[in-house]
């Protein structure tokens, strides 16, 4: 399978680890581009309106903004661990923004206060994780009531509209508004920005290395001299902070705090980065594989508006096709591996 | 005026004025004790402070204390728990909106059985034994708004739904306006009913990637106001905004009340919460006092409460841009004298009143 040989002080050899990562990581994301290149010519030979640059335009701004929380979600299980919080914490991120800017603060240094409470969340909860020993799953399962319930008492419950605010502030609401060039997308751009910047940085850096350690084996990456709590609280920190750049394209993109925004975001974060090869024990995945599993699902939704599929099926359809895309990968990637043997 | 008429006149306003003399004096009254709560699932929404504003005013005429409780989840089982904490505190009424009708029926037939009055609100739990049951009209809600944007669209066009499948007054609400659409405005199409759950960013796919397909879409309906954000959204960069494509949602919010005044959105309807309270208030505390009413129904004579209303419709408006600075929340508050909404939620103590 996909493990690694450990040292005898249990540690994984760092060459090895790496070959093994890459390999897997190139067959599971080889496997989902196939698997949506299949769909890609199925939708373009049965749907006239699938093909279009608009429909494209469309699809992928559909995963834009999720996209931003994934691949915080993708950093966090390669270390071992999982933040369930992000969906509150994405709301309490465009909660303290919209309030800071209906009190005239500067927006942009709205929206850097906003991520520094993000960041402040993420360190909390890395503290309760590293030096109380509490787990992930415990540690963000009570922020995400937390988070929510600081909305809640931020607002009483009441959405906060920006749809004044934001007409008077034309280069804040480019980010979540805007077009370059009339075509583009603003949320596209900084998506992929963002995406292909954290994909050179798990596949390249060095600092990316300590959390594939860790996330493989914790014991063996502490036994080789990695300061473990330091890692765990960065990827905390780094997964609420992504979760906040989030909410604050979001709150820019609807003018406005629906309270019950980010509602199921981590299952959503969660779901693409298994279906890209992100594995939930750590030590494996990719930001480029969650991106894939996430505009797999993506895509099969717009498949379903464009034919028109009853509302009350679209759940079951969504997640059968989606386990048969898993399934068809998981085949692949065992008939590979029996052909290496 | 002939002597006959002004004798008329001065009898019917002699017979007012002591009338209303008298009801002023000896109107209606609870005694300072009695407790009547208003209970709500997911307690931070919107739509339940007008609705508690007028309970509690209400409460406040009648002489009773009044309070706001809930839980801030949308769960079943925590409002139940709430339910049966409040009966506890022996309560003489309770107004609740129950999530699921299956898992109140004991608990409000428990209450009854106490001597509790119980009256549902905004959703109900028909097989208990609940003294009144008070909403607006999901029905109506789909239908008027059928009607509202079948007349703006002229009778023809291509209009699209979003909804949140598997809650009942949404699915009843969409359900309602497919079926008016289809029965008195042949001339319209529906041409795409999404599931978008109250996801503005899910909202604005739908419509982006419908209107492909149908680049005439001429309105949309949704049972709620979240998506109503993301379906503006999607209609400003379609091109035209909602001056080409009609948005009418369920419900106002202060976003809402926004986009309205801006033009983003054409139309909210929104259940009248002021008359869901002060009426529920009233029912509850008939129920709570079946001493002062005796109708022919045979109840009081074999020791029933006589007070059953199995339905009360609260009525609805159209909200649009004319209209819209009358429903913002907080300036609801401060026009009922309140500090703010968090001072409007207060419990309601009239013994207490300056």
């Amino acid at each position: 399978m996909d493990t690694v040989k450990l040292t005898e002080t249990g540690a994984a050899k760092p060459s090895e680890i790496k070959k093994k990562k890459w390999k897997i990581l190139e067959m599971r994301e080889l496997n989902l581009m196939l698997i949506l290149l299949v769909i890609i010519i199925g939708l373009s030979l049965t749907n006239e309106y699938f093909a279009t640059w608009t429909n494209l335009r469309v699809v992928i701004g559909s995963f834009s903004l999720d996209g931003i929380a994934v691949i915080g979600m993708t950093v966090i299980l390669i270390s071992g661990g999982i933040d369930l919080s992000i969906g509150s914490v994405m709301c309490l991120s465009m909660t303290i923004c919209a309030l800071l800017i209906r009190a005239s603060v500067n927006p942009w240094l709205s929206a850097l206060l906003a991520l520094f409470g993000c960041a402040v969340a993420g360190l909390i909860m890395g503290l309760l994780i590293t030096k109380i020993h509490l787990s992930h799953f415990i540690v963000t399962l009570c922020f995400l009531g937390i988070a929510r319930g600081i909305v809640y008492a931020l607002t009483t419950g009441t959405p906060i509209s920006l749809v004044g605010a934001l007409k008077d502030l034309p280069a804040f609401r480019f980010i979540g508004q805007g077009q370059v060039g009339g075509i583009i997308p603003m949320t596209v751009i900084i998506f992929l920005a963002l995406a292909v910047a954290s994909e050179i940085f798990v596949r390249k850096s060095s600092l990316m290395r300590l959390v594939f350690y860790t996330g493989s084996s914790e014991k063996a990456a502490a036994f080789s001299g990695i300061n473990v709590d330091r890692v765990k609280l960065a990827t905390c920190v780094t997964c609420s902070l992504f979760a906040g750049i989030e909410g604050i394209i979001y709150v820019n993109k609807f003018s406005g705090v629906p309270v019950s925004a980010g509602t199921g975001l981590e299952m959503t974060a969660i779901a693409s980065a298994v279906i890209g090869g992100v594995s939930m024990n750590g030590g494996r995945g990719s930001v480029l594989g969650a991106i894939l599993g996430l505009a797999l699902m993506a895509l099969v939704q717009n498949a379903l508006t464009l034919f028109t599929a009853p509302p009350f099926w679209q759940d079951l359809i969504r997640y059968l096709i989606v386990l048969g895309a898993v399934l068809l990968d998981a085949l692949q990637k065992n008939r590979a591996i029996r052909r290496m043997a | 005026m002939s002597r006959k008429l002004m004798a008329f006149i001065l009898t019917a306003a002699f017979i007012f004025g002591t009338t209303a003399a008298f009801a002023e004096i000896n109107g209606l009254k609870g005694d300072p004790s009695e407790e009547y709560y208003q209970i709500q699932m997911v307690s931070g929404v919107e739509y339940w402070f007008p609705v508690f504003a007028a309970f509690k005013e209400a409460g406040n005429r009648l002489g009773v204390k009044t309070f706001y409780v809930g839980t801030t989840e949308y769960d079943a089982n925590k409002e139940v728990e709430v339910f049966d904490q409040i009966l506890a505190r022996k309560p003489k009424g309770i107004m609740v909106h129950p999530i699921t009708a299956e898992a109140f029926k004991e608990p409000i037939d428990r209450a009854v059985a106490q001597g509790v009055a119980v009256v549902t609100f905004a959703a109900d739990s028909p097989e208990s034994n609940r003294h009144g049951y008070i909403t607006s009209d999901n029905v109506r809600e789909g239908r008027y708004a059928a009607r509202a944007l079948g007349s703006e669209l002229g009778g023809k066009g291509k209009v699209m739904t979003l909804r949140n499948p598997g809650q009942s007054n949404h699915d009843i609400r969409v359900d309602t306006f497919i079926k008016t659409i289809k029965e008195e405005f042949p001339g319209i199409e529906v041409v795409a009913d999404e599931p978008t759950n109250q996801n503005p960013d899910k909202a604005y796919t739908s419509v982006l990637t419908v209107a492909q397909k149908h680049p005439d879409l001429g309105a949309i309906f949704m049972p709620e106001a979240s998506s109503a954000m993301g379906a503006s959204r999607a209609a400003v960069e379609l091109g035209g905004g909602s001056a080409k494509i009609k948005i009418i949602c369920c419900d106002v919010n202060e976003q809402i009340l926004d986009m309205l005044k801006t033009g983003d959105v054409y139309g909210a309807i929104n259940p009248d919460q002021g008359m869901q309270g002060y009426f529920g208030m009233l029912t509850l505390f008939m129920a709570a006092h079946p001493e002062l009413i005796h109708p022919m129904n045979g109840k009081l004579e074999t020791g029933k409460n006589p007070v059953y209303i199995p339905y009360i419709d609260n009525g609805l408006t159209l909200v649009t841009a004319e209209n819209a600075d009358y429903f913002y929340v907080d300036k609801y508050a401060q026009s009922l004298g309140y500090k703010d909404v968090k001072d409007m939620l207060s419990p309601g103590d009239p013994s207490k009143e300056k």
